[in-house]
């Protein structure tokens, strides 16, 4: 990672950069009440520099009730994938942010319902009308009150804030299936302080809310929701462990003189492990890649009193004296995850480079010689950030450690079939609802390797799918004697007409992949299709830098290529794995 | 100091150093514009540890009206 540039380098590169044409494409709108410039050139820049084109609008100066409640718009026009709606706090009370005690409660009471249902009523017709998602920034707090330290009234100029504050969470940041997302803008201050990201010159001579040095910083908080709409969030984060995970080097220090816990560099790597754990709690996956006596190493994650992540925490563990680029590639391999969804912190510039040089996809981290600098870095990672925490992302890491265990039995049964049957593996196949909605489009999203036709699918676009009358959106739970699996796959069907079905998407999370579950979901499909007199079943595969494992899966189920389709005919059957326990709940 | 001076205005605008001089103003430096004006303000006080009023801000119309404030808090040339 490069080290924060300043304004003048985003304006500078923003008009150099050119869109690649390939790749990831971003379409992002800004509405502000303020002057923003200097946001859009700023993101495009960033975008670039991650591989995503981005193509943005800039609605003029306070204009952002009509671009909304108008359908006649520009904003229209665009058609966005995400839009930013910057909100401030002097803005929204006008006069009152000076002077709201000139008012009696009662009135101060009607400020929050009117100002509140105003922006309310801009949220609400912009999910109704527009397929983007749209980001609204919560309204600052203010730090003065005339009442200095005796402020705390019942809708005082602080409780005012907080009050609309709190409607428009609850209303649309909370939803297991939000379109509309409030960032809270508050976390922004709090970072940064006030006194540093609003500028009084610069607001008096051009109404600069977030001054110029602070803008970057402000954008790059805004870049989680653009990577996690691309679907480029990082899953993994593999970690070194002599000076990243504890202080000083086993193999020479041994293990009652590493540092971590009771002294000053301790402590920095056991809150380093503390935000890793959290993180592994919430969905990141977990490994370690170092250079060391296994003998060694382990025994300090086993046996350290201060060790905070535990060798359940770790989906793969590679501690050898190989090479570090093999043992991620290894690690890759192992946890059937690309090596783009990878991030690497190692403390050694030496291995940094390195790594850089040969996987240019895994995001190595720039860390510091200064371990207390540790904490702060993986806290202001946003290639972390998801839409919204989904119940797999809570059950991961168990999920990982079940893995670990399957692999065991594969190696203890030898034989493969042997293994299959003794897994008890059942299958629940579900239409789509709003609970597994959020999970379906984060699968078309984030699956690479068994993705026939890796189709990229935003919530609302699964959502419309759902309830549409000419298609079938339906995904598979999974589990196994070792535990739950969660949704892992999933299909929609694009029902042509009376004769003919298309297959538009089908794929299988790739943990999952080579158990038999690919094939009995296309079974569910050609059951279906026959039962409702379906003669042909199509579908196409569309080759991608990744998708080989799922080349040749039309043809092993007898799929005739006609064309770039491969057709089924519904009058053969397809072999269904037996060991295999379907449950339906369509 | 000129050529400091010189180097961040050519490092904000990214024109060449040599097209920047005392006279070089948003008249006649096309990438000079109403908005990168604030950005190289503050370059400007952070590089030189000054804070400039808002009155001064205000004066400045070309590169040379720097060096007068510079001469008034007093920063050598």
């Amino acid at each position: 990672m490069k080290n924060e540039e300043n304004l003048a380098y985003f304006l500078n590169e923003a008009k150099t950069i050119k869109p690649r044409e390939l790749g990831k494409k971003i379409r992002i709108a800004f509405l502000a009440s303020s002057t923003i410039n200097g946001f859009e050139e700023t993101m495009r820049v960033k975008c670039f520099q991650k591989g995503i084109d981005c193509i943005t609008y800039v609605a003029d100066y306070n204009q952002y009730n009509q671009e909304i409640l108008n359908q006649d718009s520009e904003l229209y026009k665009f058609k966005p994938d995400i839009t930013f709606l910057i909100l401030d706090t002097r803005h929204v009370l006008g006069e009152h942010f000076f002077s709201l005690y000139s008012i009696p409660h009662q009135d101060r009471k009607e400020i929050v319902y009117t100002k509140h249902k105003e922006i309310q009523n801009i949220c609400r017709t912009f999910q109704d009308n527009f397929d983007s998602k749209l980001v609204v920034t919560s309204l600052q707090i203010p730090s003065y009150s005339p009442y200095g330290i005796s402020e705390g009234e019942d809708y005082g100029l602080k409780d005012v804030i907080y009050k609309i504050n709190y409607e428009l969470f609850n209303e649309f940041q909370r939803p297991a299936s939000p379109k509309v997302f409030i960032y809270d803008f508050n976390e922004f201050v709090s970072k940064f302080g006030e006194n540093n990201i609003f500028n009084y010159k610069q607001f008096f001579s051009g109404d600069i809310k977030i001054s110029t040095e602070y803008i970057p910083k402000f954008v790059n908080e805004l870049m989680g929701y653009v990577y996690a709409s691309s679907g480029i969030t990082k899953k993994c984060i593999v970690l070194d462990l002599d000076n990243t995970l504890w202080g000083g080097i086993i193999g020479e220090d041994g293990f009652d003189n590493i540092k971590l816990g009771d002294n000053p560099v301790g402590r920095s790597f056991v809150e380093f492990q503390k935000r890793l754990l959290a993180l592994n709690k919430r969905g990141i996956i977990l490994a370690i890649n170092s250079k060391n006596n296994f003998d060694d190493a382990i025994e300090v994650i086993q046996k350290h009193p201060n060790m905070i992540l535990k060798e359940e925490n770790f989906a793969c563990v590679k501690i050898n004296w190989d090479d570090k680029v093999v043992n991620l590639q290894k690690i890759a391999k192992e946890l059937n995850i690309g090596l783009d969804s990878m991030v690497f912190f190692d403390d050694d510039p030496i291995n940094q480079e390195y790594v850089r040089e040969s996987l240019p996809g895994v995001l190595v981290v720039d860390l510091p010689k200064d371990s207390s600098q540790y904490p702060q870095i993986i806290t202001e990672m946003k290639e972390l950030d998801v839409l919204k925490i989904t119940e797999e992302d809570t059950k991961r890491s168990d999920m990982y450690l079940d893995q670990k265990k399957r692999k065991e039995l594969e190696n203890k049964v030898g034989d493969f079939n042997e293994f299959l049957k003794q897994m008890n593996i059942e299958v629940n196949v579900q239409k789509a609802n709003s609970f597994s909605i959020p999970r379906i489009s984060q699968l078309t999203l984030k699956t690479n390797q068994f993705n026939l036709t890796t189709r990229r699918y935003q919530e609302e676009e699964v959502l419309k799918f759902s309830s549409s009358e000419d298609k079938i959106v339906e995904c598979v739970k999974v589990s196994d004697k070792f535990g739950d699996n969660g949704i892992t796959g999933t299909y929609i069907i694009e029902k042509k007409d009376n004769d003919e079905w298309i297959i538009d998407t089908f794929l299988l999370s790739c943990r999952i992949m080579g158990r038999g579950v690919e094939e009995i979901m296309m079974n569910q499909i050609i059951e279906k299709a026959k039962s409702s007199g379906i003669k042909k079943i199509k579908g196409e595969f569309i080759p991608t830098a990744k998708n080989k494992p799922a080349e040749n899966f039309y043809e092993k189920l007898g799929f005739k290529k006609e064309d770039e389709f491969w057709v089924f005919n519904t009058d053969n059957i397809i072999k269904k794995p037996e060991h295999i326990k379907v449950i339906k709940n369509e | 100091m000129s050529e400091k001076l010189y180097r961040i205005v050519s490092k904000v605008f990214n024109v060449d150093n040599s097209k920047i001089n005392d006279e070089t103003s948003s008249e006649n430096l096309e990438e000079w514009d109403s908005f990168n004006f604030y950005v190289l303000l503050d370059e400007i006080e952070n590089e030189f540890n000054i804070k400039f009023d808002l009155d001064e801000t205000l004066e400045i119309k070309k590169i040379g009206d720097f060096k007068k404030i510079f001469q008034k808090h007093r920063i050598d040339e």
